[in-house]
């Protein structure tokens, strides 16, 4: 074209085309549309996927690791457990990598059952962490009120358990909002959200969350995975937590010794997953040039 | 890999009971817990033993080698460090050796290993590259001098990442202010080399810290992930230092702090600027004087125009139909008069009066409120209308505050033009009543009536046109007739009852029995025809109260017919009529047969009259005999009385 054409009939075009294509060049991978809100067979690109599920395996981790530094403050400071040693998990089963190696080796769908795998076996084990944390803040609670009166003990552990369910209630219904925003919201949003909610500061109130975004994030695995697997399901067993006599034992020595086990427990997987996760996410979506 | 397989092949670490306890200053715990499937067995071989060892950083008084740290800086070696007790003169230097032992997915190995590689983290270090890492995976060491175990420590890799000081600082200036003095700057650097965050392995945070050269503090600010955060606020006629350190995320312990990094920010004007942040008082004396000068002459000014200028008065709603006026003279029966016109008014001594309905009512149709006088509705077979009654509207439809101001202020204000005195108002308030008595004076919107005001020449009340009941003070109605020379035209059965006639019975049926009023009733007009009446009546007991005695008012009342008693007599007793008077029933009591009080129309008969047979549906016969009346005010002020006064008058 020449110079002509180009300022008098060309320009515009020009013009336009240049937009367009400083646009589709700066796009970045991940930057794919979202799906509209209550569209049916939309499929949420990957690179959104992996990017919210990263968010919350950060989270998770994140949680996982100020719960046990609240626990070792608060309980296990004049104890000093070694069980960090000793302690096998029991996930340990599952063969994960072990280092950088071999998780770059293993193929993309073999570490996304595994991670599914791992998250799965979490479900049981938290929910009576949960359970157990609520009864030790529920016996500290009635522990300090009978201090004074044993009538006014028993109100305060009522109205602590009344809040608690509401707590957990609405923790509960938080979660299933936000598991609403998975699908459409994007993962820099959803990451702001996080932050910006009010992290919970105490171990009960940790461990809520943390079960919750546990089972977020195995939603958005099985999502991830079927998109990786198109359909192609693999149902590995879960591994299974027997740790749940010790925890119920009579002895208070012996449940927090259980407990620490199993926070301690909880962060080493916790870090885990995060760690594949963010490893799949720059090997798939950005190419290993995160 | 099954679970009861691991079970079963499950061993212990194959020395660990022999492991000497390190100085642990606690009761042992009677049982460690190993969450995994080799529970029966763990719980078996340790149920003794409890291994507490302090964590806290050792003193290296016994003068042992120690552990001093186990660090991995990128999640893939790790190295451990420890110290050399040897110079404390511990036995004979021998040979300090480390061993480990770590545990593989479900066991651990058999035996303890030493170190691989005691020469490339230093001296008296070990080191793990990458080949004898496992993440995620249990780890115990133990230091030997001489075959004795000296020192032992457990911990996973990834507890201990404390990753290498970032590298490549350098920064950039993003702007100057205006004033020349502050600037921002971005800084940027490169992770750790060794750290892998491109492939994602380990995330870092970064947290930079800076200070002025000759501070001692140095600022920090928030963590962030990103290599390169904005700087602001940095003053460009000083030299700052800047350095950076990074954590793996979530972790606690940051590593090692970069190089410092010198920032020396361009001079700017060479102008010197103030350093210090001087208190204007400059403009605070000017601003201070203006404020004092406005103040004086708002106070000291004399002139109301300046005072409005600087002050403009807040538009309070004006309550209108009193003149406060009034108030200082002390006319509190115009006031009464006055605040009667509002519904909510009533006087205090009708409220233990059961005797006496106020009828609230609403006004909605404005057509209706046209049409007919108060009286007239009141007596109207359309018992529709008597919702249209005597209402003065509460609501706020887009009328002013009082009740009809434009015709009240007109009024008072001829009022005070007139006469000033009490007077003046009423014949204003005649001339309403007249209206009232004037049946038809609503029906026909006929203003001619008022266009004749009696005495003080005031301009006409257009009552008809306003949308509203009479407002008008309704204590006189006895004074109606003295300016009735207002036209009446048609006539309404049972008209000309008194504006506020007192109800003083109620027959079974339901009617209302007012005391009565006028002589006048049903049938013929009575407006037109007697203006002489006036004269009959004095108006100066008007003055002495707000209501009236019968008896004095009946003075103003011409003398009826007695036509019209009779024909008043008929429709009395109708069932439909809404009012029925003492008079009309005394008068009618001969026809009913039972023996009552001579008809008679001029007979006063008392407001308060006791019934003396109730006989149904015939109506009431009341006694002739009047309430004793102890004083002579009684009568004066008769009519409405007072509670206490009633209180003296009944047993």
């Amino acid at each position: 074209m020449d110079n002509k054409g180009l300022s008098l009939t060309g320009g515009p075009y020009w013009l336009v085309l240049v937009l367009v294509s400083s646009l589709l060049l700066c796009k970045n991978v991940a930057s794919v549309p979202t799906c509209p809100r209550g569209a049916v067979n939309c499929e949420v690109p990957l690179g959104e996927l992996f990017d919210r599920a990263v968010v919350l395996s950060d989270y998770l981790h994140k949680l996982s690791s100020e719960m046990f530094r609240e626990f070792n403050k608060q309980y296990a400071q004049e104890r000093r457990f070694i069980t960090r040693a000793i302690n096998g998990c029991h996930t340990s089963s599952i063969p994960t990598p072990e280092d950088k190696e071999q998780a770059q080796n293993m193929p993309h769908e073999d570490l996304l059952n595994l991670i599914l795998r791992v998250l799965r076996s979490w479900n049981e084990p938290l929910y009576h962490l949960v359970t157990e944390v609520r009864a030790m803040r529920e016996a500290s609670d009635t522990q300090k009120a009978l201090g004074t009166q044993e009538t006014f003990a028993m109100q305060e552990a009522l109205s602590t358990q009344e809040a608690l369910t509401t707590q957990e209630a609405l923790t509960t219904q938080e979660a299933l909002t936000t598991q609403e925003a998975l699908t459409t919201q994007e993962a820099l949003s959803m990451q702001e959200a996080l932050r910006t909610q009010g992290t919970p500061n105490d171990i009960l109130s940790r461990a809520i969350e943390i079960e919750d975004r546990n089972k977020q994030l195995l939603e958005g695995m099985e999502k991830i995975i079927n998109q990786v697997q198109h359909g192609v399901r693999r149902n590995e067993a879960p591994s299974p937590w027997l740790g749940l006599q010790f925890l119920q034992k009579a002895d208070e020595d012996t449940r927090l010794f259980a407990l620490y086990g199993l926070i301690h427990c909880l962060r080493r997987d916790s870090h885990k997953i995060d760690n594949y996760l963010k490893v799949l996410k720059c090997r798939i979506i950005y190419d290993s040039n995160c | 890999m099954s679970n009861s397989s691991a079970v079963s092949s499950r061993t212990q670490p194959p020395s660990w009971p022999e492991l000497p306890l390190a100085i642990s200053s606690k009761p042992v715990l009677p049982a460690i817990i190993a969450l995994g499937p080799a529970i029966p067995a763990v719980l078996n071989r340790a149920s003794q033993s409890l291994q507490i060892v302090n964590p806290g950083p050792l003193t290296n008084s016994s003068g042992r080698p120690q552990f001093t740290k186990c660090r991995s800086p990128e999640l893939e070696t790790f190295s451990c460090y420890w110290t050399d007790g040897v110079h404390h003169g511990f036995g004979s230097p021998g040979a300090v050796q480390l061993f480990y032992i770590r545990r593989n997915t479900q066991e651990w190995t058999q035996e303890w290993k030493e170190c691989p590689d005691y020469v490339s983290a230093g001296e008296n270090s070990c080191y793990f590259n990458a080949s004898y890492t496992s993440i995620w995976v249990p780890y115990c060491i133990k230091l030997t001098n001489n075959g004795g175990t000296v020192d032992q420590k457990c911990f996973s890799v990834e507890e201990i990442v404390q990753p290498d000081p970032p590298t490549g600082l350098n920064w950039t200036l993003l702007n100057t202010s205006l004033t020349g003095i502050h600037a921002d700057i971005q800084v940027r650097w490169e992770p750790p080399s060794n750290a892998d965050v491109q492939k994602g392995w380990i995330v870092l945070e970064y947290e930079l810290q800076y200070k002025e050269i000759n501070e001692t503090q140095w600022k920090m600010m928030d963590p962030v992930l990103s290599t390169s955060v904005p700087v602001y606020s940095l003053r460009l006629d000083k030299e700052y230092e800047v350095r950076v350190r990074c954590r793996q995320r979530n972790s606690e312990k940051y590593g090692e702090f970069s190089e410092v990094l010198y920032v020396t920010l361009p001079q700017m004007s060479p102008v010197p600027c103030e350093e210090d942040f001087r208190f204007p008082w400059f403009l605070i004396i000017i601003f201070g004087m203006f404020g004092l000068t406005v103040i004086f002459l708002f106070v000291f000014s004399k002139q109301q125009r300046i005072k409005m200028l600087l002050l403009p008065p807040v538009p309070v709603p004006k309550i209108k139909g009193i003149d406060p006026d009034l108030f200082k003279e002390g006319k509190l029966e115009e006031v009464n008069t006055i605040l009667a016109i509002h519904d909510n008014y009533k006087p205090e001594f009708y409220n233990d009066d059961s005797w006496v309905e106020f009828i609230e009512l609403d006004i909605d149709d404005p057509d209706e409120k046209t049409e007919g006088s108060d009286t007239d509705r009141l007596l109207s077979h359309d018992h529709q209308k008597l919702l249209n009654i005597l209402g003065a509207k509460d609501d706020d439809s887009g009328r002013t505050s009082c009740y009809d101001p434009d015709i009240l202020e007109a009024d008072f204000q001829a009022s005070d033009v007139g006469d000033g005195t009490s007077e003046v108002a009423q014949p204003q308030r005649l001339k309403g009543e007249a209206d009232l008595l004037c049946l038809d004076m609503k029906n026909q919107n006929n203003p001619p009536g008022r266009d004749a005001p009696p005495a003080a020449g005031e301009p006409g009340v257009i009552l008809a046109e306003e949308s509203k009941a009479r407002p008008l003070p309704l204590s006189e109605t006895e004074s109606a007739p003295h300016a009735a020379h207002a036209p009446l035209h048609s006539p309404s059965p049972l008209a000309n009852i008194d504006f506020y006639a007192q109800v003083s019975d109620i027959t079974p049926a339901g009617s209302v029995v007012l005391s009565p009023g006028q002589r006048n009733k049903a049938g013929i007009p009575q407006c037109d025809a007697h203006p002489e009446v006036a004269s009959l009546c004095q108006p100066n007991f008007i003055t002495d109260s707000a209501y009236f005695c019968e008896a004095d008012a009946k003075k103003c009342i011409p003398v009826a017919p007695h036509v019209e008693v009779a024909a008043r007599g008929e429709p009395s007793f109708n069932q439909e009529d809404i009012y029925i008077t003492t008079e009309s029933l005394t008068t009618t009591a001969p026809r009913a047969g039972t023996a009552g009080p001579a008809p008679g129309s001029a007979m006063p008969v008392p407001d308060y009259t006791s019934i003396h047979i109730v006989q149904s549906p015939q109506g009431l016969v009341l006694n002739a005999t009047a309430l004793p009346r102890p004083d002579k005010e009684f009568l004066s002020s008769c009519g409405y009385v007072s509670t206490d006064q009633l209180n003296n008058i009944m047993p």
